[in-house]
């Protein structure tokens, strides 16, 4: 920190207080994608496959072409006939076609791109495009996709990220593993081995905000609206599809729990763009954002190996991704779980392998803190079976298990602010573990309570490297601009940096103004992922505000005639220490005559130096640590599970905004009672999505809340800014987990698959019967 | 066709299509865009709007179904200055986060005290029941509504 800057008072982290921007969103005035247009734009509708696997044997768009009021309909045709367009797109794998060039891989898959004066003729146009199909086998789900002699989704890999590696020959387009110990040596210690196969279906994200993008291009320079939650990796995708400028603008986004994590229709509506010479919008609707990005259907197989008395010796992890058509987003997801796999317990010898397989399906990509949830549900749920088994308290069984600080994970990394201990124990005492349950005087529903744990890491690179910038700078009329890549999905980050920003420099709300998300005018980021913002964001506000301090203590120095040393920064501007002399903020910069301004870095990576003065690894900048506790009634006449509590705790490291924490932990838990209870997407046996329209696809509402009790440990994190940490999913990924354990209570029955329906309630019940 | 119909106070005589809804008429007709779109099925809400004081879904209904109508969406509830007691009871209470189901729950919770001034909480959950939120697990919704109908008696 600079030597003049005013003492560390907290002023506004720590506060609790509504985002910034909640007036504007009460009031309707806050513009999304959906709300947005440009001059002389036209309108897309997309032809989309209705099979999940076929060569495509020709396309004749003529008639839509024809049509009066149509601009133009990009197919394969057009794309391959422009040399100054790449034809295909990818974050981590570089496998998705602008448009499908010799096959469709999944229902859903762009075939064509019709644009026309207006939406309604788009659409009569776009069923006027004939694609004639030669119907290839499809692989609808990882076993069908590893069978022998299974189609090949994908003949050739082309892997993007170094850490990806697939199996040639099959559908695997990752197989990574992670270990530690000896896992064979582990097992042939353990007084009981237990496995398990655990399973979780696919569903969707349901943001409410419609994937939307517009698209224009200008005397050679791309400029996309989108609600894409990675402005800069899109634009530098843009860049090199198109070879052209791109800038990347982002609007509020109106969620996107990873849905929109990556970009997936940019570039194709650019290319429509470019083909139309007009600006072209798009906008999904709800049923096409089902057959555009799903949270992927995860199979874990686990054997763990157990001493009399709990504690583990040995856990192996097999684990299986459906990662769809395209692996675009979801193949790094998979990688990500080895992290997490084993879960946040002391484990000598351990092995994980990961497998994530190319099906017919949509596209995955993360949702929430996926993958995370599924192996905490998994490792959680065969915990209460070890424990019913060796006749062990739950609780105790993970006392006697989990981290501490100081701790090696699996890793490598060596664990700090692990307070997995204090997780456990606030969780389970705001919901009342120890009272008595209520008993049903019928006999007809059963009420239970159940318990989990885990860890998750936010998005790290391999090597030490800057992940984000951000600039602060002082402008015209006082103000202090923080320019920030994070994207305002409602998580609540332009409020979070203000605070940060505002204590940083010792200045109150109204002297901070957010500028966010528009690769033009902020530097640059990552992504606004993996609860990383808060962190590392932060971090970087707190840096630049660090580099501009002694640029406004020169020019503050110079024009009051005052040693700079010997000035101090008030909330107003700054003054000599004795009080003889000030300028405020505002007259500064009006005599400068031009705004101060400088970025800062958020460098993360490389190598941890532990208090024993060894060098560890660091495969996660922060590991976030959470419990859930919940309590359930089974209508044993019904089989309708209720979730009647739910407490989480989490680490954040320092509160910045408190009750923004409790109310996004609310979120997570809200959420992800639909996965874990009825949400489920089907396809039929011709590979069909079933429910796509939400009319099939129920999502939880008012009356399946439960009573919540968020709560957290804010032991200031080393190294954060202010101490926080990152929070956003971790209320999610420890429900189902905690509500399969609390059935368990509460019927004797562990379920092994969510979502936990009626019907497999009541066969549950009879199959116990 | 041709529809006359009352918006936020306005009366307004238009020509629309026939198979224009009320939603696409608020939007892209009016530019009124506090109301908004997601499922286009009558489900999740998020274009919920007042018409004769009871709230609809926009997307479901025509244009020509609301002939003689008064209708009012979230720009005609937010006074010229500051917030309506329920919008400011949102604010305060956290009821949103993303903010884009926030117009509709908010029309919602207005339909719902006009009704009935003193809801108990039950009576809030059934009624707000039929709006989709995705980012507040409902807590906050649930506890704005609840400041709003405690304060209720000070509206002007």
């Amino acid at each position: 920190m600079c030597a003049a800057t005013s003492p560390n008072v907290t002023r506004l982290v720590g506060q609790s207080m509504p985002s910034l921007e909640a007036p504007d969103k009460a009031a309707g005035r806050i513009e999304y994608m959906a709300d947005l247009t440009v001059p002389n734009m036209a309108h897309a509708k997309v032809v989309r496959s209705p099979l999940p696997h076929a060569r495509i044997l020709s396309i004749d768009a003529s008639e839509a072409r024809a049509m009066p009021g149509v601009v133009c309909v990009l197919t394969r045709d057009e794309v391959r006939a422009d040399p100054e367009m790449e034809e295909v797109y990818g974050f981590v794998y570089r496998d998705a076609p602008l448009v499908a060039m010799d096959k469709v891989r999944h229902e859903g898959d762009i075939v064509a791109v019709v644009v026309a004066d207006d939406v309604d003729t788009a659409e009569a146009a776009a069923e006027l495009v004939d694609v004639e199909y030669e119907e290839l086998p499809a692989v609808m789900n990882v076993p069908q996709a590893l069978a022998d002699g299974a189609v090949q989704v994908h003949e050739e890999f082309f892997p993007i990220a170094p850490e990806l590696r697939p199996i040639e020959g099959t559908n695997v387009c990752h197989h990574a593993t992670i270990g530690c110990g000896d896992v064979e040596q582990g097992f042939a210690e353990s007084d009981f081995v237990y496995e398990d196969e655990f399973l979780a279906p696919p569903v969707q994200h349901c943001a409410l905000d419609l994937h939307a993008v517009i698209s224009q291009i200008e005397d050679g320079q791309i400029t996309v609206w989108t609600n894409c939650q990675s402005p800069f990796p899109l634009g530098r995708e843009l860049e090199r599809i198109f070879k052209m400028p791109a800038r990347v603008i982002i609007p509020y986004v109106g969620g996107g729990f990873g849905s929109k994590s990556r970009d997936r229709i940019e570039c194709v509506i650019t290319a429509a763009a470019k083909l139309a010479g007009r600006p072209v919008r798009y906008i999904l609707t709800q049923e096409e954002t089902f057959m555009t990005f799903i949270r992927p259907a995860y199979r874990n197989r686990m054997r763990t190996g157990v001493k009399k008395d709990g504690t583990i010796v040995a856990r192996h992890n097999e684990f299986w991704v459906d990662v769809g058509g395209y692996a675009i987003s979801g193949a790094r997801s998979a990688n990500n779980t080895l992290k997490v796999a084993t879960g946040p317990y002391r484990i000598p010898n351990a092995r994980v392998d990961c497998y994530a397989v190319y099906t017919n399906k949509p596209p995955s990509s993360p949702y929430r803190g996926l993958p995370t949830t599924q192996h905490t549900m998994s490792y959680e749920a065969q915990f209460d079976r070890i424990a019913r088994d060796l006749g062990i308290d739950r609780l105790e069984l993970r006392r006697r298990n989990l981290v501490r600080d100081g701790d090696i994970h699996i890793t490598g990394d060596y664990l700090r602010s692990a307070h997995s201990h204090e997780c456990l124990e606030q969780a389970t005492e705001a919901i009342g573990w120890d009272e008595p349950l209520p008993v049903d005087p019928d006999g007809k529903k059963l009420r239970g309570r159940g318990v989990s744990c885990t860890i998750k890491y936010t998005l790290t690179p391999a090597r030490e490297m800057s992940e984000n910038s951000a600039e602060v700078a002082l402008v015209e009329d006082g103000v202090f601009e923080v320019r920030i890549g994070t994207v305002n999905i409602g998580q609540g980050s332009d409020t979070v940096m203000a605070q940060i920003a505002g204590d940083a420099l010792g200045v109150g709300l109204e002297s901070v103004r957010i500028v966010h998300s528009d690769t033009y005018r902020v530097p640059v980021d990552s992504s606004t992922t993996a609860s990383r913002s808060t962190y590392h964001m932060g971090r970087a506000v707190v840096e630049a505000t660090d580099n501009l301090k002694p640029q406004m203590l020169e020019a503050a120095s110079q024009l009051l005639e005052r040693e700079a040393a010997s000035l101090v920064f008030t909330p107003e501007g700054i003054a000599q220490a004795d009080g003889s002399a000030n300028v405020t903020y505002g007259e500064l910069v009006e005599r400068v005559g031009a705004p101060l301004a400088a970025t800062g870095d958020c460098v993360v990576g490389g190598m941890y130096a532990g208090p024993d003065g060894k060098s560890y690894p660091i495969a996660s900048t922060f590991w976030t640590f959470a419990s859930c506790a919940a309590e359930v009634e089974v209508d044993t006449e019904t089989g309708t599970v209720r979730v009647v509590k739910a407490a989480a705790s989490a680490t954040t490291g320092t509160a910045v905004n408190p009750h923004s924490i409790e109310t996004q932990l609310e979120g997570g838990i809200g959420q992800e009672i639909g996965p874990t209870l009825f949400e489920q997407l089907v396809w039929d046996d011709g590979g069909q999505l079933i429910n796509a329209a939400l009319l099939d696809y129920p999502l939880p509402t008012m009356e399946t809340m439960p009573e919540y009790a968020p709560r957290f440990v804010d032991h200031p994190f080393e190294g954060g800014p202010f101490g926080a940490k990152g929070m956003g999913e971790i209320g999610s990924v420890v429900v189902p987990g905690a509500v399969v354990n609390a059935v368990y209570d509460a019927t004797g029955v562990l379920f092994h698959e969510i979502p936990l329906t009626p019907h497999k309630i009541i066969e549950g019940l009879e199959g116990q019967a | 066709m041709n529809v006359t119909f009352t918006v936020n106070g306005e009366t307004l005589s238009l020509d629309v299509p026939p198979s224009t809804t009320l939603l696409d008429l608020l939007r892209d007709r009016l530019g009124l865009h506090g109301t908004k779109e997601y499922c286009h099925s009558g489900v999740c809400g998020a274009c919920t709007v007042l018409a004769d004081g009871k709230a609809v879904s926009s997307c479901s209904m025509l244009a020509g179904q609301v002939e003689g109508a008064d209708v009012l969406t979230i720009e005609g509830l937010t006074p010229d200055e500051g917030l309506h007691p329920i919008q400011q009871a949102f604010v305060d209470n956290f009821g949103l986060q993303c903010g884009y189901c926030t117009p509709g729950m908010i029309l919602l919770a207005k339909a719902l005290l006009d009704e009935n001034p003193a809801p108990t909480r039950e009576e809030i959950i059934r009624y707000m029941g039929g709006n989709i939120c995705r980012c507040t697990g409902y807590a906050g919704i649930l506890r704005s509504v609840e400041a709003a109908v405690r304060e209720r008696g000070s509206w002007s």
